[in-house]
């Protein structure tokens, strides 16, 4: 007979895990960027790099504790943008498909923070592939983006400033 | 800015160049690959910055095909022939190296 699992204890060790993997991440990320990166200084591709690590450490460690929302259709249901993993091939399992459901928010909250119109075609492009990937590797593919986002989003960021650079300056009227 | 031909950007110029006429849209390529799509993505988007590849939005209504549209990728005319290059050359140091080892373990 199989161990009963203190789904507790899974949450917590979810939890760290991931808290400690993004905060190798960041660090990683933040290294080849700039090797003093504790000084932000006025380089503003610093503070997006900071600000991408922070809100997506904290998404990416709030959802592996937090529970799955309600069952089936309804309470799983993005609200806003799109229909997300929620209209697309469930499972059974309203568990799963509620923490991929909380976890397709995460990641419309995480394409804010990319240059508007890649955060949307990134979106976009996530949602169409999570609805068509089987479930069991749903939540992997979502971790995946999730963990990518934040150099994604500095590389986005940075082309863009350059592309505005290349623009020049506004002229007024 | 160079594009740097890492291991996973190999596989995903790999999967494209099969058939380099042949979309490909992030989901396939991800099974081709072995590749997460969370890291695709950003080689696809480097590639497509480059030049080397094209991308487009399928032309469907969701609603009556139950499904979101897809993204498909693929190969332009340059970005084929630089692809081969690349990989060409990304091969031959590994090569050269393995015929030299091969070539010091036999005189040695």
């Amino acid at each position: 007979m199989m161990p009963a699992i203190d789904p507790r204890e899974e949450r917590r060790k979810k939890r760290g895990r991931a808290a400690a993997l993004i905060g190798t991440g960041t660090i990683l990320v933040s290294s080849v960027f700039q090797p003093g990166w504790w000084i932000l200084g006025t380089n503003p591709r610093n503070w997006v790099l900071l600000a991408a690590g922070t809100v997506v450490g904290t998404a990416v460690a709030a959802s592996g504790g937090r529970p799955p929302r309600g069952r089936g259709r309804g309470s799983g249901r993005v609200r806003g943008r799109g229909s997300g993993p929620a209209g697309h091939g469930r499972d059974d399992n309203d568990g799963a498909v509620g923490a991929a459901a909380h976890r397709w928010r995460l990641l419309a909250m995480v394409s804010r923070l990319m240059p508007r119109s890649a955060g949307r075609r990134w979106l976009a492009e996530a949602e169409s592939l999570l609805s068509e990937i089987a479930p069991v590797r749903r939540a992997a593919a979502i971790r995946s983006y999730l963990l990518s986002a934040p150099l994604l989003a500095a590389t986005m960021w940075a082309r863009e400033v350059l592309r505005r650079a290349r623009l020049g300056p506004r002229r007024p009227g | 800015m160079t594009l740097r031909l890492t291991v996973q950007v190999q596989l995903v110029l790999q999967a494209l160049l099969r058939d380099p006429v042949r979309e490909m849209y992030g989901l396939e390529l991800s099974e081709e690959t072995g590749l997460q799509p969370g890291t695709a993505y950003p080689i696809l988007l480097r590639l497509e910055h480059e030049g080397w590849v094209a991308s487009r939005w399928e032309d469907i209504d969701p609603r009556a095909e139950k499904r979101p549209a897809r993204r498909y990728y693929r190969l332009t005319a340059g970005g084929a022939a630089a692809a081969s290059a690349a990989l060409a050359g990304a091969r031959r140091p590994k090569s050269t190296a393995l015929h030299r080892l091969a070539e010091g373990g036999g005189t040695a």
